[in-house]
């Protein structure tokens, strides 16, 4: 890999995002998520939260939500600290 | 070499033995196949039932064909025959997804499509929907209506394909009703079929399970008698899901407390299916539940697959055991595996077959993925020696695409990249571009870095999808290996690499044409000639085509034509025909150039002939052919003609042509309407050709903005065609080059208008000994055509300082060179000074016929303007052969009999060719085809 590659990378900062389904879902599943966060919230729901790469990664994402069946609640950016804020919560 | 089909791919499933009849929905699709509808969309969620539904449905239609049901239903369903595809991501690729289409069809219509696969085996496959086009053509007659089903369309993820798609749609004949099951809607206009009626939709809530289906499907399919409270709660908990119930009945089978069971289920917050898959696999025997794990990394499972799979999981020690112990260990369970399969689908455990004979199953994709998220989470180390596995299975059996992905999945890039290259001739023979890039994209960069031939053909692959950045690193990569690789003592003697310092040659060439630099294009070319061995047609033919285009480009154009043609015809004989047609573009281009119209007429000809040769479906290329052919006959005058020629090609669609066409085809019309006087007209198409404008190796000896130019100046709008000389940098003291001839050419223009309107010397001084020095440029590049245009201009330039002698000097060598080629408009376009000097001419005797002749073509051309206007959708060939009878006093029987089709298609056709037109009858649709010049 060349300089100019890390360099870019060093600038690029992940966007965090927040995804909410319905349903508790095992942590195994959060390998399958790319490593996201995964937290049962009281409402029957499950967070999975962490930094996504880009656009495609989210898309990709989706996609995994949706061959899995699982309804889809919410998706927002967030900040980390936020994320993390959350995490604590629950 | 075409695609291999999997034949496992087209296999209609059979609906299970037992399996819930759901009247109310089958009721719905049949109704909108008896009201002609076009799609059937069943779009929901995974594990909501909806490919056993479409399998029970098509099992419907054959028990009416076979046993006989009420009339109605007869009628509905005895004409159906079923086609199918399943589709996965490998379909991603057009040219594999179209091939797989055509095949599908043919299992239902052996006759058809013939074309359609040659086509798409050919190196540079017309667009989808010219393959597509071809097809309906082939469809349309057949006397009985296929359904073709495409199961699981959400893993396509291609913007070509949802086109194609959509266009087969709009151009769907009344044999044809397509089925699409999917998880996300496609990206079709499906609010306008939905408001055209056009469409049946089965969605989420439409395939739940009621409380009934729900009650018969436990108690019928999975043998459970539950009480009505159970089954309440089952449908509440599971919302209907089917995927979730059967999971659920499954859990049961067998359980003493049912009612525990439900009752712990129904007050559990946990995603259905971790709940209950964990359930079932709790309840399965060791050896079943490994396997199910084991082999959930699979997208097709057999008896030989998953014991090769497991065999080697299995064998504790060996990761390096010797073959014939594996297959001797094979043996010993190979009965086990087929065993375990046959269970797994009688127990409906989400095994589905995919042949009759057994031999192929899949799981049900939602079971497969949570099997997966299981074994990745019990054995995360296992999951890519069993792709290895896989991937060697693969290979062992000549697979080599399905090798690949579990290669890359394994992360074994080493050996994939073994494989891929290996792969690359198959693939790039089969136009199968895209999914080359993709497997190349996955492989770490640093790998295919390091392995030249690899390298060498990414950038093939590059330059051929459009890519150029990160190219020159990849040849350089290249380049030092082969510097190198005497030193290292590393072999170069396979056929592989020794191709490969030619090929370098070759896109050392390709790409430095494309930056412009002539010098590198010719030096890398007679490179690639002198280390291309002789039997490589394609490489030989590459290499002399770009050296001619290093030629044209620097304005030798005998040489230029002589060795594109020699190239080209290589070329050809490498069995490119496509190419070979493309090519024909710059040989008439260089043609006209040179002043020999007649021999590019015979050019463009060779052209029509060769693709008509080709068959059906017309051949890429056909459509330019028009657009050059219309060009020479506006220079001959016969306008009306040249018209014809242009609509010719919307006509036949745009996608006839290479990607440059629509920017080509736009210039044309504008020159034609130039010619006509339609300035303003004239001026907004090459506005839109702008926009369109696409680059390719051609040079570009025209270029748009000097085209407008010479229309402002031809208006009067001198303000704009200065700012245009400025903003090129332009000024009567260039150097000459002949990639600035046209732009030359027209600031001598331009400098003649400014003295008519300001009188001033210097423009016309500084015109003159432009036009002196580019007449002499041209005559040195032997550049005819470009000297008579200079001739003109100096004819008028003598004139407009009264200076007639000298202006019939200039004119009569003009005439003399034009003459034998029969130019016209280049002389008549300059209207009433140029006719003054022609009867001038013809007074003093100076070519008379040919004066004569010119003289009478003044003042005819805006007589016959034609009134222009392209249709957003263009009309099909066969829709132009339904309107030419419209034009008649033919009854609708009549016309049917004449196309040979029936009624209905009749109709189908009319009401398609009313709504292009935007008319809605016949008489109206008449008059618009008139005012249109279609008729």
């Amino acid at each position: 890999m060349s300089v100019t590659d890390e360099a870019a990378e060093e600038h690029h900062e992940p966007d965090w995002y927040e995804m909410r389904l319905k349903g508790h879902l095992d942590a195994r599943w959060a390998d399958w998520f790319d490593g996201l966060s995964l937290t049962h919230a009281d409402d029957g729901t499950t967070i999975l939260c962490g930094p996504v790469l880009d656009q495609t990664a989210l898309y990709g994402l989706l996609r995994k939500v949706r061959d899995l069946g699982l309804p889809l609640v919410s998706v927002i950016q967030v900040h980390p600290q936020q994320a993390d804020v959350l995490d604590d919560k629950s | 070499m075409s695609i291999p089909v999997l034949v496992t791919k087209l296999y209609v499933p059979p609906p299970r033995p037992s399996v819930v009849r759901r009247p109310r929905l089958l009721q719905r699709l049949n109704k909108g196949l008896l009201a002609g509808r076009k799609l059937s969309l069943i779009s929901a969620p995974a594990g909501f039932g909806k490919t056993t539904l479409v399998s029970s449905w098509i099992d419907d239609f054959r028990w009416a064909r076979d046993e006989g049901q009420s009339e109605a239903a007869r009628r509905a369903t005895i004409v159906h025959r079923v086609a199918w595809l399943s589709l996965d991501e490998g379909d991603n690729d057009p040219v594999r997804f179209l091939t797989y289409l055509v095949a599908a069809l043919q299992t239902r219509a052996p006759s058809i499509g013939a074309a359609a696969l040659t086509a798409l085996d050919s190196p540079q496959p017309p667009p989808p929907e010219a393959i597509l086009t071809a097809l309906l053509n082939e469809i349309t007659p057949l006397p009985d209506q296929i359904v073709l089903v495409l199961d699981d369309y959400h893993v396509l993820d291609s913007k070509p394909i949802d086109r194609a798609l959509t266009f087969l749609l709009d151009h769907l004949p009344p044999q044809l009703h397509l089925v699409i099951t999917t998880r996300e809607d496609p990206s079709f206009p499906l609010a306008r079929y939905r408001a055209r009626d056009q469409m049946t939709e089965l969605r989420a809530a439409d395939l739940r399970f009621t409380p009934a289906e729900a009650a018969e499907f436990l108690h019928q399919v999975m043998g459970l008698h539950l009480s009505a409270a159970d089954i309440s709660a089952l449908e509440d908990r599971t919302e209907g899901w089917i995927a979730g119930l059967q999971l659920a009945a499954l859990s049961m089978q067998g359980r003493e407390d049912i009612q525990g069971f439900i009752r712990a289920f129904a007050g559990d917050h946990r995603y259905i299916v971790d709940y209950l898959v964990e359930e079932v696999l709790r309840r399965q025997p060791e050896p079943i539940r490994r396997f199910l794990l084991q082999t959930a990394i699979l997208d097709r499972l057999s008896g030989p697959l998953c014991d090769a799979v497991l065999g080697t999981m299995n064998d504790k020690q060996g990761t390096m055991s010797e073959p014939s112990q594996r297959e001797a260990a094979s043996f010993i369970i190979h009965r086990s595996s087929f065993e375990i399969l046959e269970h797994l689908e009688r127990a409906n455990l989400f095994l589905i077959p995919l042949d009759n004979q057994r031999q192929w199953y899949r799981y049900h994709h939602l079971f497969a993925d949570v099997l997966q998220a299981h074994l990745r989470a019990e054995q995360p180390a296992l999951v890519p020696m069993l792709h290895r596995c896989a991937s060697a299975w693969y290979e062992q059996h000549g697979l080599a695409a399905d090798a690949i992905r579990h290669a890359l999945a394994a992360q074994d890039f080493e050996h994939a990249a073994d494989l891929i290259e290996r792969a690359v001739p198959d693939m790039r023979r089969s136009r199968q571009e895209a999914t080359l890039l993709a497997w190349l994209q996955a492989l770490p960069d640093a790998l295919v870095r390091a392995r030249p031939v690899l390298n060498i053909h990414y950038v093939g692959t590059l330059l051929q999808t459009g890519q150029l950045d990160g190219v020159e690193a990849r040849l350089r990569d290249a380049e030092r290996w082969l510097d190198t690789a005497a030193d290292r003592g590393e072999r170069t003697d396979s056929p592989a690499a020794e191709s490969l310092p030619g090929w370098l040659a070759i896109y050392r060439a390709g790409y430095a044409l494309m930056q412009g630099d002539i010098t590198a294009t010719i030096t890398y070319a007679r490179r690639a000639l002198a280390l291309i061995a002789e039997e490589d047609h394609l490489g030989r033919g590459a290499a002399t085509a770009l050296l001619g285009l290093a030629y044209w480009t620097s304005g030798d154009l005998e040489a230029a034509h002589q060795t594109f043609a020699a190239g080209m015809a290589s070329v050809q004989k490498g069995g490119y025909v496509a190419d070979a047609i493309g090519g024909l573009i710059a040989l008439a281009d260089i043609r006209m150039t040179q002043g020999r119209l007649r021999e590019a007429m015979r050019t463009y000809e060779r052209g029509l002939r060769l693709a008509a040769e080709q068959g059906e479906p017309v051949l890429r290329g056909t459509a330019d052919m028009y657009v050059g052919i219309s060009e020479l006959y506006r220079e001959h005058n016969e306008l009306g003609v040249a018209a014809q020629h242009l609509l010719k090609s919307p006509a036949l669609g745009e996608h006839r042509g290479f990607p440059q066409h629509p920017y080509r085809w736009r210039v044309a019309m504008a020159r034609l309407q130039q010619t006509q006087g339609d300035l303003d007209g004239a001026l907004s198409l090459l506005d839109e050709a702008e926009r369109l404008y696409v680059s390719d190796f051609f040079p570009n000896v025209r270029p748009i903005p000097a085209l407008k130019t010479r229309v402002w100046v031809a208006q009067g709008r001198l303000g704009e065609a200065l700012d245009w000389a400025r903003e090129r940098g332009l000024s009567a003291h260039d150097d000459l080059s002949y990639l600035r001839e046209f732009e030359h050419i027209t600031l001598a223009r331009l400098l003649l208008a400014r003295y008519q309107r300001d009188r001033a010397n210097d423009f016309l001084g500084g015109a003159r000994r432009l036009l002196a020095r580019l007449l002499q440029a041209a005559e040195a590049g032997g550049r005819t055509g470009s000297a008579i245009e200079i001739l003109v201009l100096q004819a008028l330039a003598c004139q407009l300082q009264g200076d007639i002698p000298a202006a019939l000097v200039a004119l009569e060598r003009a005439l003399t060179l034009a003459e034998p080629e029969g130019y016209i408009r280049l002389f008549v376009d300059h209207g009433p000074p140029m006719a003054a000097l022609l009867e001038r001419a013809v007074k003093q005797g100076i070519t008379l016929t040919y004066s004569r002749q010119l003289l009478s073509a003044f003042g005819q051309a805006e007589d016959r303007a034609p009134v222009y206007q392209a249709l957003i959708e263009p009309l099909s060939e066969r829709e132009l052969d339904v309107l030419r009878l419209l034009g008649t006093d033919l009854s609708g029987p009549d016309m049917a009999d004449e196309l040979t089709v029936s009624l209905n298609t009749l109709r189908t056709h009319t009401k398609n060719i009313y709504a292009k037109l935007g008319v809605n009858n016949r008489r109206a649709a008449v008059h618009r085809a008139t005012e249109l010049k279609l008729l």
